[in-house]
C-alpha cells in the first residue's frame, strides 16, 4: 500500500519524512559494514527480483490471484538492514518512475514498509528462525511484515483526517489479515523451494536466543501498531460509526477502557494535538525499533 | 513496456531538460509542499497549478495528454478513498484527496520526463541522500528490465506446461519464484565478477560533476517563486 502525496497532512508526512532520513542513514551505514561496498549490485539485483516477483501471481480462492510483496523474504536472505535499503530503493523507483507512492510521503512509504516492515518481519525468524518452530516463524514474520506496513498506512492516513467508515475499516483490517496470511504462506513455500536449491540463500540465526526479550519485544511492536490505530481511529472512526449504530455506550466501554486516560485527554482537542499523540507514538517505535536494532546487532556480532 | 516512453522523453534536448538536476528537485519540492500544504481554495490553487505544468511540459516539448495520462497511475488508489471519503460523508475531502494526488503524480512525471535518472539520482547525492542507497537504487533501475523480462519468460513458459490448472498452481509459483531468485542471485554474482575484472572499486564513474550555472539558478528562483506566490495570493484574497 503506497500512499501518493496529497493523503497525509502536514505534520504526519514532515515527522515521518524526519524519521526515516536518519533511520535509513543508520540501516545504510550497517549494510555498508555487513557487506562491503562492491556487493552493491547484489542488493540491486535482488531489488529487481522484488519488482519482478509481482509478476508471479499465487492462486487465492476463486479467480483471484495475489503477489508477494518481498519484506521478509529479502530480510531472511540479505539481513534485515541490506533488507531495509533495498526496500527503500524499491520505493524510491517506484515513487520517481512509476508514480506508485508520493514523493513528500516517501519518509512514511519508508517507515511503514522499508524500517518497520521488514523488521517486525524479521524479529519472529531471528527469536525462533533457528529452533524447531522455523517453519511457524518465517510464516510468522512474513505476516506480520505485511500486516504492520498495511496497518501503519491506515493509522497514518486516519491521523491526517482521511474519514473512514467503522465498516470500511473493519472491512479492511479483514482484507489486511487475508493479505498477511498468504505473504506468510508465499514466504514460507520460497523459503522451502529456495532452500531445496541451496541452503545458503536463507541465513541461519543462532540458536539459544532469550525467548522472553523477543516475546516482550514482539508484543510491545503489536501493542503500539494497534494502539496507534486505535488512537488515530477512536476519536472520529469507529465513534462515529457507534453512535450511528446506537451502541455507543457499549462501545465506548469497550474501546476506552485501555485507553481512558487518552480519551479524556486528547478526543476532544484540536487535530494537531491528535496528530501530535499519534506522532508521539510514532517515535516510541521508532525508538524502541533502534534500540532493539542495536541490542541485535550486538549480540549478532558478540 | 510502457516506463521506456518516459526514458525516451527523458532524452530531449529542450530548456528544461538541459537545467541542473537539483534546481528541479528543489522546485519539484517546493511545488508538492505548496500543494500538499494548501487548505483553502483548492479548485483554483490546483487549477493554476495545473496550468503552470502543462506549461512546463509543453515547454518541454513532452506530449501533454500522454503526460497526463501516466499521472493517472495515482488515480486508482485516489479514487478507492475518495470513495471512501463519500461513503463516510465527507465527499469534498474525497474529491480534494483525488486532485492533490493527481497533480502531485502529475509534477513526478513532468520533472522525471525532464531529467535522466542517472542524472537525477547523482543531484540527489549532491543532496546528501547516502550514495550506497542511490547506487542500490540505480542498479536496481538498471536490471530491473532485464529480470522483468526473465520473470516474464518464465510466467509463460509455465502456461505453456498447464501451470494454470490444478491444486498445485501454488507450489508452483513458489517454485518458479525460487528458480527466478537463484537466478537473479547468480546474475548480480556474474554482474559483479565482470565489474571487478573492470577495475571497479564501489563506486560508479560519472562524467564531470555537473555544474550549477546562472540559467540554473534562474530556473530555480523563478520555478519555485511560481507555485509559491500563487499559494499566498490565493490564500490572502480568495
Amino acid at each position: 500500500m503506497h500512499i501518493p502525496d496529497g493523503f497525509l497532512s502536514t505534520p504526519v508526512w514532515a515527522a515521518l519524512d524526519a524519521a526515516a532520513a536518519p533511520a535509513v542513514g543508520y540501516m545504510a551505514r550497517r549494510a555498508q559494514h555487513a557487506f562491503d561496498e562492491s556487493k552493491i549490485p547484489l542488493l540491486g539485483v535482488m531489488g529487481a527480483f522484488v519488482f519482478a516477483a509481482q509478476m508471479i501471481n499465487f492462486p487465492v480462492g476463486i479467480g483471484t490471484t495475489g503477489h508477494l510483496v518481498g519484506g521478509a523474504l529479502l530480510a531472511y536472505t540479505l539481513g534485515p538492514a541490506a533488507a531495509t535499503i533495498t526496500m527503500t530503493a524499491i520505493l524510491a523507483i517506484q515513487a520517481l518512475v512509476f508514480q506508485d507512492g508520493g514523493i513528500l510521503a516517501l519518509g512514511a512509504n519508508t517507515i511503514n514498509m522499508a524500517v518497520l516492515g521488514v523488521w517486525a518481519g524479521y524479529l519472529p525468524f531471528h527469536l525462533w528462525g533457528a529452533g524447531k518452530n522455523r517453519g511457524l516463524a518465517v510464516f510468522a514474520g512474513g505476516a506480520l511484515s505485511v500486516l504492520v506496513s498495511a496497518t501503519l498506512a491506515v493509522a497514518e492516513l486516519l491521523m491526517s483526517g482521511v474519514r473512514i467508515a467503522g465498516s470500511v475499516l473493519g472491512v479492511s483490517f479483514a482484507l489486511f489479515l487475508a493479505a498477511a496470511a498468504l505473504e506468510g504462506a508465499i514466504t514460507v513455500s520460497v523459503v522451502g523451494a529456495l532452500e531445496k536449491i541451496q541452503p545458503g540463500f536463507v541465513r541461519k540465526p543462532r540458536e539459544g536466543r532469550s525467548f522472553a526479550l523477543g516475546a516482550v519485544a514482539l508484543a510491545a511492536l503489536l501493542l503500539a501498531t494497534v494502539g496507534l490505530l486505535f488512537a488515530s481511529a477512536a476519536p472520529d472512526g469507529i465513534q462515529s460509526l457507534a453512535q450511528q449504530a446506537g451502541v455507543a455506550s457499549h462501545a465506548r466501554t469497550v474501546l476506552t477502557t485501555p485507553f481512558s486516560g487518552y480519551e479524556a485527554a486528547f478526543v476532544r482537542a484540536a487535530w494537531t494535538r491528535k496528530a501530535l499523540a499519534g506522532l508521539a507514538g510514532i517515535g516510541l517505535i521508532y525508538a524502541a525499533c533502534v534500540v532493539i536494532g542495536r541490542t541485535v546487532s550486538r549480540r549478532g556480532s558478540a | 513496456m510502457h516506463h521506456i516512453v518516459l526514458e525516451r522523453w527523458s532524452r530531449g534536448r529542450s530548456a528544461l531538460h538541459r537545467r541542473d538536476a537539483r534546481a528541479k528537485i528543489v522546485a519539484l519540492l517546493v511545488f508538492l509542499v505548496a500543494l500538499a500544504t494548501a487548505e483553502r481554495a483548492i479548485p483554483q490553487l490546483a487549477a493554476a497549478l495545473f496550468l503552470l505544468l502543462c506549461a512546463a511540459l509543453v515547454w518541454a516539448r513532452i506530449p501533454v495528454l500522454a503526460a497526463m495520462a501516466r499521472a493517472g497511475v495515482a488515480l486508482p488508489f485516489a479514487a478507492t478513498f475518495a470513495a471512501v471519503s463519500w461513503i463516510s460523508g465527507d465527499a469534498a475531502r474525497g474529491a480534494i484527496l483525488a486532485v492533490k494526488s493527481y497533480l502531485s503524480a502529475l509534477a513526478v512525471v513532468t520533472v522525471v520526463a525532464t531529467t535522466p535518472l542517472p542524472a537525477l539520482l547523482r543531484g540527489l547525492e549532491t543532496m546528501r541522500v547516502p550514495r550506497f542507497l542511490l547506487t542500490v537504487a540505480q542498479f536496481l533501475y538498471r536490471y530491473l528490465f532485464v529480470v522483468s523480462e526473465e520473470g516474464q519468460h518464465m510466467a509463460k513458459a509455465a502456461a505453456a506446461r498447464g501451470a494454470s490448472a490444478g491444486r498445485l498452481r501454488f507450489r508452483v509459483a513458489a517454485g518458479a519464484l525460487a528458480v527466478l531468485f537463484a537466478r537473479s542471485y547468480g546474475r548480480a554474482q556474474e554482474i559483479h565478477g565482470a565489474m571487478l575484472a573492470r577495475g571497479y572499486n564501489g563506486r560508479l564513474p560519472t562524467a564531470a560533476a555537473p555544474r550549477f550555472g546562472a540559467s540554473d539558478a534562474v530556473f530555480l528562483a523563478s520555478a519555485s517563486l511560481a507555485p509559491a506566490l500563487v499559494r499566498i495570493a490565493l490564500d490572502r484574497f480568495a
